[in-house]
């Protein structure tokens, strides 16, 4: 039953989360160099240094008392917009007793901040806030007397209140600095010669021409090459002047890409322990499928799509006596610690990796590329480097959301209820595998394939895919049967908080309480996703040519709400950027070289595009939190799929759904 | 390498700028004004945004030469201390995420403001549809330059 693989979810989520105990570790023995590191870059106070034991391991939590009563808690999560600033500052303040006003957050620095993971998979809400109030509420107690218990919901003043973030005034006077603002002195301006194609060798390269120009240098080690100098013009000036020579390796046409898959992918192994298993089976789905009244069968497909956070990556790069010093916007600041140590060739103490709260990045901002160029052309310069990209190259030399081949073939019995699922993933992922319906008999599978382009990690990773395959078969399976879709996923939904989701989606939207008119549709989609409950309802409108979101109504229940606002925020930015991955977003590449390399190539969501948009929180105090930054952006294509279905009677089963609307450029290959 | 002379938040500023060299350039380097931010290099996410003769500008597609008005940058917003009440509405309104479309946003919005004292929701999308915003808080931008124009509208009662 899926009742189990939630209640198996749940068990593991209960387990990760449960803090089994904290204590103060006295800081002035055992100093290790990394914690020698730490007191240095300090300055005074009293450090407090608490391990909360949480996932299974020693987890620290390190917090600053200044001498005036202010407070400085650390920690290696960063801030790209998803709040984790603001929240994470709550979480101190609630535990440490205190005003917000008082606590200051240093976040990402690997020198000075504890390895708490990298920021994704919506980890911080979940697994960060319970340590990070389980140490404060330790270090109040320390000092107060008290019990070094976590205050309840019932008497929370800063935690689940609409704290604004903490740096909105710096925001709107333009006074933030982002990881593009950084400036170091003697500073050098990098520009990169890169290649035209997705892979290729250096053959050769002609940098006379860039070298006679006054106050350019051009370094080179193995295939990366680039022009220095102290401004960004006369970089690009110089840069512009160096003619490479490039051997590319050819790419599989995109076309072929769901035949490569298949042919590349390696069944599923399971791994019930792994955070997405990527194999969930149950029952017999043969047999199942054998005795069903009637089947069903559909395969649906997506393509790549980027990221295009507004600002593209930058890193500078330090060196001095053997250690390099980098600051950058990554979202996993002791991972590419890691990445440029080894890339470098020095110990990982040697690397000091500085996260800068960045313009966004939606899991595009994970690997350390640029911050790798960077240490490598200060290392080769033997001053500091800044490596700016452009957005031509944060479009192609960065990664892409995976493309994926979802085949999905499902049986009802004679009352109209699902009995067997057969779901297999090629490519794309194994997040948000599991059904949010409980099928008796069931085989989700996870397929890995050879990729093609460079592909990684986005908001939400494959839960996109995998929720728009299997809410889109719901869809279809309501059609075929004659039953309303809302009615048809109440029949199998057993989680009451979903259930109670997808209830006041449809009465706020009024689905189905007028008829529609010729060339209307309304669409509806649910997930039960990193433990979010959720529920969206769509109306479209489309002439057959181009479409138009008239309307979205969507709830969402992430348990306790710890900042109510910016979850509003969260969940709604994650439905107008799922609504552009939906409807148009898709990265073209031919058979040596990325098609897609320039804004204007790329269509994400703009204000004439957003409908009128009602998102609202439910709040359950007495249910843990989760976070809120990813999940709802499974929800838009499934329902604008089923929405221009109802509206044109043409069911499209790949993304980007408007694609098809118009002429295609190329043949289109059976699979998709 | 032209000498070129700016007013730039009611200052002058002169310097050596290259032929190629773009406003945005010349702001972020050397001025140092990097409130103004580099979002695609082709006038087509608004990221650059600043006021030229009272105009919106893309910074990253305007040659430096070629400007000869007043410049107005998001640092040149807030009057003796207190935010501009298109900055006070973004605020109130919580109208970010990531924050960096906000100051081409802000200024672009100061624009509109300029032009129509109280525009509707449907101008002010037209007016900012070539303005970005990837973490998707369109809607709460709207409500900020409604609520900010209520604030210019009061202030214009008072005044």
């Amino acid at each position: 039953m899926a009742d189990d693989l939630h209640g198996a979810y749940k068990r593991r989520f209960a387990r990760d989360l449960e803090p089994e105990r904290y204590e103060i570790v006295a800081l002035l023995d055992d100093l290790t160099p990394d914690r020698r590191a730490f007191l240095r870059g300090l300055g005074g106070g009293l450090l407090l240094l608490v391990t909360v034991r949480a996932q299974d391991r020693e987890l620290p939590v390190r917090i600053q008392v200044a001498d005036d009563g202010s407070y400085r808690g650390f920690t290696g999560k960063v801030e790209m917009g998803q709040g984790a600033r603001t929240l994470l500052t709550q979480a101190f303040a609630e535990e440490l007793g205190v005003a917000i006003e008082r606590v200051t957050l240093v976040m990402g620095d690997t020198e000075l901040c504890p390895d708490d993971g990298g920021t994704w998979s919506s980890l911080t809400t979940p697994q960060t806030v319970p340590v990070i109030r389980a140490a404060a509420a330790a270090v109040r107690a320390s000092r107060t007397g008290g019990a070094a218990t976590v205050t309840p919901p019932a008497r929370w003043r800063t935690l689940g209140r609409s704290v604004p973030q903490r740096d909105g005034v710096a925001i709107v006077t333009g006074s933030r600095t982002y990881p593009s603002d950084v400036k170091v002195p003697g500073m050098l301006e990098a520009v990169i010669v890169r290649s035209p194609y997705h892979r290729a060798r250096l053959v050769s390269v002609e940098t006379a021409a860039a070298e006679a120009m006054a106050g350019v240098r051009v370094v080179r080690e193995g295939d990366l090459v680039a022009v220095l100098a102290r401004d960004r013009v006369t970089a690009r000036q110089a840069a512009a002047r160096v003619a490479a020579v490039w051997q590319p390796e050819p790419l599989t046409p995109q076309d072929a890409w769901p035949a490569h898959f298949k042919a590349t992918a390696q069944a599923a192994v399971a791994q019930p322990e792994a955070r997405y298993p990527p194999l969930l089976r149950q029952g017999d789905v043969d047999a199942a499928l054998a005795a069903a009244s009637r089947t069903l069968s559909a395969t649906y497909g997506l393509d790549p799509v980027a990221h295009v956070p507004l600002e593209p990556r930058a890193a500078v790069a330090s060196w001095a006596e053997g250690r390099v010093t980098i600051r950058s916007g990554p979202q996993a600041p002791f991972l590419v610690r890691q990445e440029v140590a080894r890339a470098l060739d020095v110990p990982l103490t040697n690397v000091r990796v500085i996260a800068v709260d960045s313009g966004g990045a939606y899991g595009g901002k994970q690997r350390g590329e640029c911050e790798v160029e960077a240490a490598r052309l200060a290392r080769l310069a033997g001053a500091p480097v800044r490596v700016a990209w452009s957005r031509e190259e944060e479009f192609t030399v960065s990664y892409t959301r995976p493309a994926g081949l979802v085949e999905v073939t499902s049986g009802v019995d004679a009352e109209g209820r699902l009995t067997a699922l057969r779901f297999i993933n090629y490519n794309s992922g194994a997040a948000g595998l599991t059904p949010q319906y409980p099928i008796p008999h069931h085989h989700v599978a996870f397929h890995r394939a050879a990729a093609v382009v460079r592909q990684g990690s986005y908001r939400s990773l494959a839960a996109v895919a995998n929720n728009f395959a299997l809410e889109s078969h719901m869809d279809e399976w309501a059609v075929l049967l004659g039953i309303d879709p809302i009615a048809f996923r109440l029949r199998h939904v057993r989680d009451q908080r979903l259930r109670e989701v997808i209830e006041r989606t449809a009465s706020r939207f009024g689905w189905n309480q007028s008829p529609l008119r010729p060339g209307y549709g309304r669409g509806f989609s649910c997930n039960l996703e990193k433990g979010a409950r959720l529920a969206l309802c769509v109306e479209v409108e489309t002439d057959g040519a181009e479409m138009r979101v008239l309307r979205m109504a969507a709830t969402g229940d992430f348990g306790a709400a710890l900042n109510p606002d910016a979850l509003q925020n969260q969940m709604a930015g994650a439905l107008v950027q799922g609504l552009g991955g939906a409807l148009w977003e898709a990265v073209a590449f031919d058979e040596a070289r990325q098609l897609t390399r320039r804004f204007g190539d790329y269509r994400v969501p703009r204000f004439g595009d957003v409908p009128a948009l009602d998102v609202e929180i439910v709040d359950r105090r007495d249910v843990e939190s989760v976070g809120a930054g990813e999940s709802p952006i499974t929800l838009p294509a499934p329902a604008l799929a089923a929405a221009l279905a109802a509206a044109t009677g043409r069911r499209r089963r790949r993304l980007p759904l408007l694609e098809l609307l118009t002429p295609p450029r190329a043949p289109q290959t059976p699979g998709w | 390498m032209p000498r070129l002379t700016l007013t730039v938040n009611g200052r002058l500023w002169t310097g050596d700028v290259a032929d190629d060299a773009t406003l945005l350039d010349t702001l972020r380097d050397e001025l140092q004004l990097t409130g103004t931010k580099y979002g695609c290099g082709e006038g087509q996410c608004g990221s650059c945004t600043v006021l030229v003769d009272a105009r919106p500008v893309r910074a990253c597609v305007t040659p430096a030469a070629a400007v000869a008005g007043p410049v107005v940058t998001i640092e040149g917003v807030a009057r003796e201390g207190r935010l501009h009440p298109v900055q006070q509405a973004f605020v109130d309104e919580q109208a970010f995420q990531c924050g960096f479309c906000t100051p081409g946003m802000i200024l672009g919005a100061i624009h509109l403001l300029a032009e129509r004292r109280q525009p509707t929701d449907v101008e002010i999308r037209q007016a900012l549809e070539s303005h970005v915003c990837r973490c998707g808080t369109y809607p709460r931008i709207v409500a900020a330059v409604r609520r900010a124009a209520a604030t210019l509208a009061r202030e214009d009662h008072r005044g």
